[in-house]
């Protein structure tokens, strides 16, 4: 089970870092996510993997899975939606205001910086 | 029972929702309240500072569960110093915020400044690893908000950038994270530095790549050489006042690094001998270099900058890596310094490019209010360069002070002291242009609308200004205090008496002493 | 006067001619004079004391731990020149008064000028070298100010950047030596340092500090080869010229010199390297001053000429030499200064500098014609003139030193020197004042008022006066000498007196006088010479230096920094695994301490499954359709997974956020282009892909070591399971720890939900007041579009379900406390159904329904959640402490209240506002972009009838 998992873990993490290396933003968006998921399941494995023995306490049961990574990950899980929500916004107001969604661009392209003027 | 503590946290967190609901409509009602609660918090702030500079250690426990089990906020000399910088450096911030009307170009600017001073102060005032993780996110995804207020094309794409770079650091701090949990079961900095000296040389892996690891996330945030390349963009993009209130944010990692590896890996710890002393110098240096160098390189005034807040991170971190006492005390005075200098220096910008209307290093016709900035900016470039009279150069000597001793002294001083004269051409270089060759330029018939600044922002700069003067001549008090505080930092015991030996809500006198 | 109040004179000073300036010109001259006077006297009301040879001090603590500290000493080397310094400074300002024009901003002047005169004194009197430093840099700094003062002037921006490049390395190289000093010594006050000659010389440290130190001194003395600054420095106003560059500011490294020379001196380092700078500098200066044409140029290139004659005579280390070194440098400033003003004067009234055009103003200007003669002939070293009494103990002292062993070569070379100052000296007087009167000066010159020429002509009484009864100055010169050398009794007892007898000196000066007539006469083939040798121009070899250090600096960062994300990425992900592979390879393993789990069929083909989804993922993620499919397959695995792993709760939540996360992704793509197209080339790929095998292997064996390892002690969940139920009142741990023992991390992550949807909100309304607004309205659908956007089935469906998911979510909500669910899950359930409704019956009809603006829902969650934790403040309990109940009201059983499930309702409000205002803002976009709804005919709008019957 353990060896699988890893397995699991590793597969998503490189998905993701391949993805994240792609010069579109949608990809790399993509990647994130795929990473986002690998880092919980890693998150999770941290409280070692137990089968059948969810931290609902009950009078029958003895152990228990390991309750803290769980609640680590649940946190983690909602925090990187907001996230992925925010790059996904951000990068869609890059594109709709360029028509471009490449990825990189040259900071000495448009050098004249947009002046704010008082509204 | 006091909460005083939390306050800092609370504060904002309430204040910002509340002008979300009640006064989204009315930017004075916001831009009132928005000061206001940031008044409250230099003051509670100082108080807490005060409180503890004797020494002791405040200790405040969520939901009453004691260390580790529960979360804790500790507010110990260092803590409580970096919160009282971020609310006065957040405080001139705002003032210059409404003063150019900056606030007023996009939605939502108060409550996510509130927001991104919760997540500051928390991430400096939390004792829980984890939750330096949440605290990290919510000083992020605000300052997302921030970065990319009132849009603009070059601004969202670097936004991208900067929000895609900064999830990869999230991302590496949940493995961090993980490792730290699996490798020790416990998530509370205090409980775990007691927990790594029950590791045994005969398994040190898993504890080396948690430090390791951890170590990476940090530098991220203190932008040290090669995990840097978020910054220039971000910055330069960003708005003025935004640009200066991350002048501290760069600090969180370096207050993070000092605090980790003085207290849970410090130098003497054997299972992860020769790990972060050996690198992080080396980076460092590297770090300082290439932000003067940059200083020099820049086109733009705000590039500029960006790269001497770089360079300056540099300066901090080399202190920091000689992983001494005097090396510490050293960076904490730098980066008081260098925090004041960087915002100082940002807000300059901002004015150069509403009364100027670019802030392209190329000679275009004077603008309104030279007098005045380019005096601000003579100070602010003296301070940043690191010379005479102001605090720049004293940090500068204490660092060289500090790295007398160690055997990489050679290259510590050629470093330190070369990339200074670098910069120091940069900066007169960048200045002549913008400020003097302006005279030798005929003004345009039609003169662009460009307002000089106005009364209060020159306000909230002289403020920056009066301030690192104060630091300058209080020096020897300043670096009296951290100096002491470097000490303490340590010898961590009180610290980690206080947060262990508290006890909470169920903790029977047993559990405390398996802790 | 205390030391301190003179040193801080010209700082507090400073302050007026700025705010004066308003008060008109002479205010601005009078406060300034005024100020500097006070100083002047301060300083005199020492002389009594210093006279008697005792040294005065000053001290008060600034930074003890560095151990730099405000610590002044005033002696004789001190005294003289502050003397100087003051002294010399009230002439300029009077000078300056009448010298600029009514379009220079006096105010600003003066300011720069006593912010310079303050760190001049404060590097004499300094006691710490420390706060030596920061004078020094001072100095360098308003000198820059002041050299740039005419901002107009391309040369004065030129120069001003020049002086302060150069000096500033050599401040910063001071820095060092005087670092090192400081340690070897144990202290970095000079009253210490100069005690331990014996103990710094020994040191190996001593070399490294002696250069260092040294590159500050000829960096500011402007010796060879840091000399080309000076000349370049004099695009300043010519009373900044005949101040920093004559009397004072260059003299600061000959100063530091004298000050150091106890310690410093005496060692054959010191000899050859001090001797040898001063030497060449010395000779090659006075020859190219000799063809300046420039009169500034030419007296600029005489100053540094002469700096070198002092820093030579410094060099030789003997008491003679450095009673000589002091008489000169007293001599110098007086003629030099006043043939400076002279020049100038020269240049206020005929409207130029250049010798060439100038000539015969003898008859039209007597007084300055006096003035300059007397002055020039001093410098020529014409006896009966104080130039030469001190030239004359030059070349004395010159006989006598061996320069690497050859004892000719310095009195040769010293000759040489005199001889071609001699000539410019001549030079200066013959070709500007003698010849006939001309008719083509750029304007008719005349003498100028009293302000002009009267303190140049102050100056000329020490010049006559020494130079006739040179014992006048003999006391004090021998009082300075002394507190240089340190010692009283080293004093050489020489008298000062015109006539020596024959010696050697007499004759040297002879060659030099006669000489310098001579190359006078042969001017004009010289010259052709001159112009016809090629030889470096030190300014462009400089530009040129600095211009290839500023490209090379362009070039690599701005190559660095090329706004490549994928670079950056590239190189992050690769230091992390590389950092984390050197941690792995430099620690110890032990073996595993956990046996392996058994692993089902169904797991293995579960994990197939989703490897299967990522690497279809990567291979067919240009099409973007179908890879947000796979991505949505990999998260339902990823749940399911977690539902064998008995995580329930974080299945429910992974699979809802998940199906939230794959709509967002939708409305976005709808915007977006459909498929990624194909940039990269094969390699980079390639590169790529080694980059993410390393780093999934990274995770992989990370993940695979931990599992099989128990943690170095119980892990503090124990704690959890164990007062879960005691402390917490409920027996899910999850949600226990979620809204009890680690609430404030939910609160904190309720917020980032809130900021999330804030941005969401404030991006779009930036996004549609902008430009982009007018692009979404023109935008043409790259897609058909759906024969129905509303059909039937589904909005019935979806409107009957509603209250179902409402009840489901009002369910897992309740039961989180003891069962698999809570906040966020019933959160996110009830915002899917709402979603469901927007995607089913549009968003108007929907929206139009909505009664609360989630603004509102967001604020009042995070509120809601924040007022529970406070409320435990008014029972003396820290923020979020969690309390809970069990009432029963018939004919229900008995259930529990927790202040928790509050909290959790401030969860649940902050999910539900959060998704609803992002997915809102969205479709805010897509509706301007013409995607519209509500008039379709399939929509069920009651509104619509109401519509079409008023149409019709």
């Amino acid at each position: 089970m353990e060896l699988l998992v890893a397995a699991v873990i590793g597969a998503m993490t490189a998905g993701g870092i391949y993805l994240l290396l792609r010069l579109r933003t949608f990809p790399v968006i993509l990647g994130i996510s795929l990473l986002t998921y690998a880092v919980n399941v890693f998150l999770f494995t941290s409280g070692r993997l137990t089968v059948g023995a969810p931290p609902v306490l009950r009078d029958t049961l003895e152990v228990y899975a390991d309750p803290l990574p769980q609640a680590l990950v649940l946190t983690a899980i909602v925090i990187s939606f907001g996230m992925t929500a925010v790059v996904v916004m951000i990068a869609l107001g890059a594109f709709l205001g360029s028509d471009d969604d490449h990825i990189d661009d040259d900071p000495h392209e448009h050098d004249s910086h947009p002046v704010e003027e008082q509204p | 029972m006091t909460h005083w503590l939390i306050a800092p946290i609370i504060l904002p967190a309430l204040l910002a929702p509340f002008i979300v609901l009640a006064a989204r409509y009315h930017i004075t009602i916001q831009r009132a309240f928005s000061l206001a609660g940031v008044v409250a918090q230099v003051v509670i702030a100082a108080a807490l500072a005060w409180n503890v500079s004797d020494g002791s250690v405040l200790l405040y426990q969520l939901g009453d569960w004691a260390a580790p089990f529960g979360i804790v906020l500790v507010g110990d000399q260092l803590s409580t110093l970096m919160v009282l910088l971020t609310s006065v450096l957040s405080l001139f911030v705002l003032l210059y915020a409404i003063g150019s009307g900056c606030d007023n170009m996009g939605k939502h600017f108060h409550p996510l400044f509130q927001f991104q001073l919760m997540g500051i102060l928390g991430a400096f005032l939390t004792g829980d690893l984890f939750n330096l993780f949440v605290f990290f996110e919510v000083l992020l995804i605000a300052s997302y908000g921030m970065m990319i207020h009132s849009g603009g094309n070059a601004r969202l794409q670097a936004g991208v950038q900067y929000v895609l770079f900064n999830l990869i650091g999230s991302t590496l701090f949940l493995f961090a994270l993980g490792a730290i949990y699996a490798e020790a079961g416990t998530l509370n900095m205090a409980d775990l530095a007691q927990r790594v000296t029950l590791i045994g040389p005969e398994e040190t892996v898993g504890i080396r790549i948690a430090a390791v690891l951890l170590l990476l996330v940090f530098a991220i945030k203190a932008a040290v050489v090669p995990l840097h390349f978020w910054l220039p963009s971000s910055y330069a993009e960003a708005p003025g006042p935004v640009a200066a209130l991350f002048a501290i944010m760069t600090k969180i990692g370096a207050y993070a690094i000092i605090r980790v590896y003085t207290m849970v890996f410090p130098p003497d710890l054997e299972v992860t001998a020769g790990l972060h002393g050996q690198w992080l110098l080396p980076a460092a240096l590297v770090s300082l270099a290439i932000g003067m160098v940059g200083v020099l390189a820049a086109r733009r005034l705000d590039r500029l900058i960006t790269y001497s807040v770089i360079g300056s991170m540099g300066m901090v971190m080399v202190s920091i890596a000689l992983f001494t006492p005097e090396g510490v005390a050293a960076a904490l005075y730098y980066i008081i310094h260098s925090t004041l200098a960087a915002a100082l220096l940002f807000l300059i910008v901002d004015m150069v490019r509403n009364a100027r209307g670019s802030v392209e290093l190329t000679e275009q016709p004077a603008m309104a209010g030279t007098a005045l900035v380019s005096g601000m900016f003579f100070v602010g470039a003296i301070a940043m360069a690191g010379l005479p009279p102001l605090s720049g150069f004293l940090g500068k000597l204490l660092v060289l002070d500090a790295g007398f001793d160690t055997d990489q002294v050679a290259w510590i001083w050629a470093t330190v002291l070369i990339s200074s004269l670098i910069s120091i051409l940069g900066f007169a270089r960048a200045g002549s242009i913008v400020f003097w060759k302006a005279h030798s330029i005929e003004p345009p018939e039609v003169a662009p609308e460009h307002a000089p600044p106005g009364v209060l922002s020159a306000v909230a700069a002289g403020g920056l200004v009066t301030l690192l003067i104060a630091h300058t001549v209080f020096a020897g008090q300043v670096h009296g205090y951290t100096t002491r505080m470097a000490a303490t930092l340590f010898a961590p015991d009180a610290y980690i008496a206080t947060v262990i030996g508290t006890p909470g809500k169920l903790s029977t006198p047993k559990e405390e002493e398996e802790k | 006067m205390s030391l301190f109040i003179i040193v801080a004179l010209p700082f507090l000073g400073a302050l007026l001619p700025g705010l004066m300036y308003t008060a008109g010109r002479a205010a601005c001259a009078g406060v300034t004079f005024t100020v500097t006077l006070a100083a002047f006297l301060g300083l005199l009301t020492n002389l009594p004391a210093v006279l008697a040879g005792d040294v005065l001090m000053a001290r008060v603590d600034w930074m003890p731990e560095l151990g730099l500290n405000l610590t002044l000493m005033l002696d004789g080397l001190g005294f003289f020149f502050a003397l100087l310094i003051l002294g010399i400074g009230l002439l300029i300002i009077a000078y300056a008064r009448n010298y600029l024009s009514r379009d220079d901003h006096m105010g600003e002047f003066f300011t720069y000028l006593l912010l310079f005169q303050g760190a001049m004194v404060g590097i004499v009197l300094s006691d710490n070298i420390l706060l030596l430093l920061v004078f020094w840099e001072l100095t360098s700094l308003s000198s820059f100010l002041l050299i740039g003062f005419w901002k107009h002037l391309p040369e004065g921006r030129q120069g001003a950047r020049m002086a302060l490049t150069v000096t500033g390395m050599g401040g910063l190289a001071m820095i060092g030596g005087m670092l090192i000093l400081g340690q070897i010594a144990g202290s970095y006050d000079l009253s210490v340092i100069l005690q331990n000659r014996e103990l710094i010389q020994e040191s190996p440290l001593y070399l490294p500090a002696l250069i260092l130190i040294l590159l500050g001194c000829f960096t500011k003395s402007a010796q060879f080869p840091f000399h080309f600054w000076l000349p370049h420095a004099m695009a300043a106003p010519t009373p900044v010229s005949a101040y920093l560059h004559s009397a004072t500011m260059v003299k600061a490294g000959i100063f530091l010199m004298a000050r150091m020379w106890p310690v410093l001196s005496g060692t054959p380092e010191w000899f050859a390297i001090v001797t040898t700078a001063g030497l060449v500098t010395m000779v090659l200066a006075a020859v190219i001053a000799l063809f300046k044409h420039d009169l500034k140029a030419l007296l600029a290139f005489s100053t540094v000429s002469h700096l070198g004659l002092i820093t030579m005579l410094l060099g030789t280390g003997t008491p003679f030499g450095a009673m000589a070194a002091m008489f000169h440098i007293l001599n110098h400033a007086t003629f030099k200064a006043a043939l400076f003003m002279s020049a100038g004067i020269i240049d206020h009234e005929a409207h130029t500098r250049d010798i060439r055009r100038l000539g015969g103003l003898r008859t039209l200007m007597p007084i300055t014609f006096i003035i300059a003669t007397l002055a020039s002939l001093s410098m020529a070293g014409i006896p009966f003139l104080n130039g030469f009494l001190s030239k004359e103990m030059m070349l004395e002292e010159a006989t006598h030193t061996t320069l690497f062993g050859m004892p000719m070569l310095v009195p040769i070379l010293a000759t040489v020197g005199s001889l071609f100052s001699a000539a410019y000296c001549f030079r200066l007087i013959g070709h500007t004042f003698l010849g006939p009167v001309r008719d083509d000066y750029p304007a008719t010159p005349h003498d100028p008022p009293a302000g002009l020429w009267l303190p140049p002509a102050l100056l000329m009484i020490p010049v006559v006066v020494i130079g006739v009864a040179p014992f006048v100055a003999e006391p004090f010169v021998k009082l300075v000498t002394a507190s240089v050398l340190g010692n009283a009794g080293e004093v050489p007892t020489a008298y000062f007196k015109i006539w020596h007898g024959l010696v050697p000196a007499l004759f040297m000066s002879i060659i030099a006088g006669v000489g310098g007539l001579l190359l006078l006469g042969a001017f004009k083939p010289l010259l052709k010479v001159w112009e016809t040798t090629p030889r470096p121009e030190a300014k462009v070899i400089f530009e040129a230096l600095i211009d290839a250090v500023a490209s090379a600096a362009r070039w690599a960062i701005l190559g660095l920094h090329n706004g490549a994300f994928t670079r950056y990425a590239v190189i992050g992900v690769a230091t992390i695994v590389v950092a984390g592979g050197y941690a792995w390879s430099t620690g110890t393993v032990a073996p595993p301490t956990r046996e392996l789990q058994a692993v089902g069929p169904v797991h293995i083909g579960g994990g197939l499954m989703l490897m299967a989804a990522v690497a279809g993922l990567v291979l067919l993620h240009r099409n973007r359709l179908l890879s947000l499919v796979l991505i949505g397959i990999v998260g339902l695995m990823v749940s399911i997974g977690f539902v064998l792993l008995s995580a329930p709760d974080l299945a429910m939540t992974q699979f809802t956020v998940e199906v939230v996360t794959i709509i967002l992704l939708l409305l976005a793509l709808n915007f977006l282009p459909k498929r990624t197209p194909v940039e990269s080339t094969v390699l980079r790929r390639i590169r790529d892909g080694g980059v993410a095998v390393a780093g999934g292997l990274a995770a992989f064996v990370m993940a695979y070591h931990y599992m099989l390892r128990d943690a170095v002690s119980a892990p503090i969940s124990e704690f959890h399971l164990a007062n879960s139920y005691k402390g917490g009142g409920g027996t899910n741990v999850v949600n226990v720890i979620l809204v009890d023992f680690r609430g404030f991390d939910t609160y904190g992550e309720i917020i980032v939900l809130g900021i999330a949807a804030l941005l969401i909100y404030a991006l779009t309304e930036t996004l549609l007041s902008g430009p982009v607004r007018a692009r979404l309205l023109n935008r043409k659908l790259d897609q058909a579009r759906a024969g129905d956007v509303h059909p039937m089935m589904m909005v019935v469906l979806t409107r009957v379900l509603l209250p179902v998911v409402l009840l489901v979510g009002f369910y897992i909500f309740l039961r989180g406390h003891n069962e698999p669910g809570g906040g966020f899950i019933s959160g996110l359930v009830v915002s899917i159904g709402v979603v469901m409704q927007y995607m089913a019956s549009g968003f108007a009809w929907t929206s139009a329904r909505l009664r609360y603006p989630y603004h509102g829902v967001i604020g009042a969650g995070v509120l809601i959640a924040g007022f529970t934790g406070i409320g435990s403040w008014f029972v003396s309990k820290p923020f979020l402490t969690s309390d809970f109940t069990y009432v029963r009201i018939p004919p229900f059983n008995e259930f529990e209240l927790a202040t928790a499930a509050l909290f959790d309702l401030g969860v649940f409000l902050a999910v539900v506002g959060a998704v609803m205002l992002s997915l809102e803002s969205f479709s805010r976009l897509a509706r301007r972009a013409h995607v519209d709804d509500s008039e379709h005919p399939m929509d069920i709008d009651p509104s619509r009838e109401a519509q079409t019957e008023g149409a019709a």
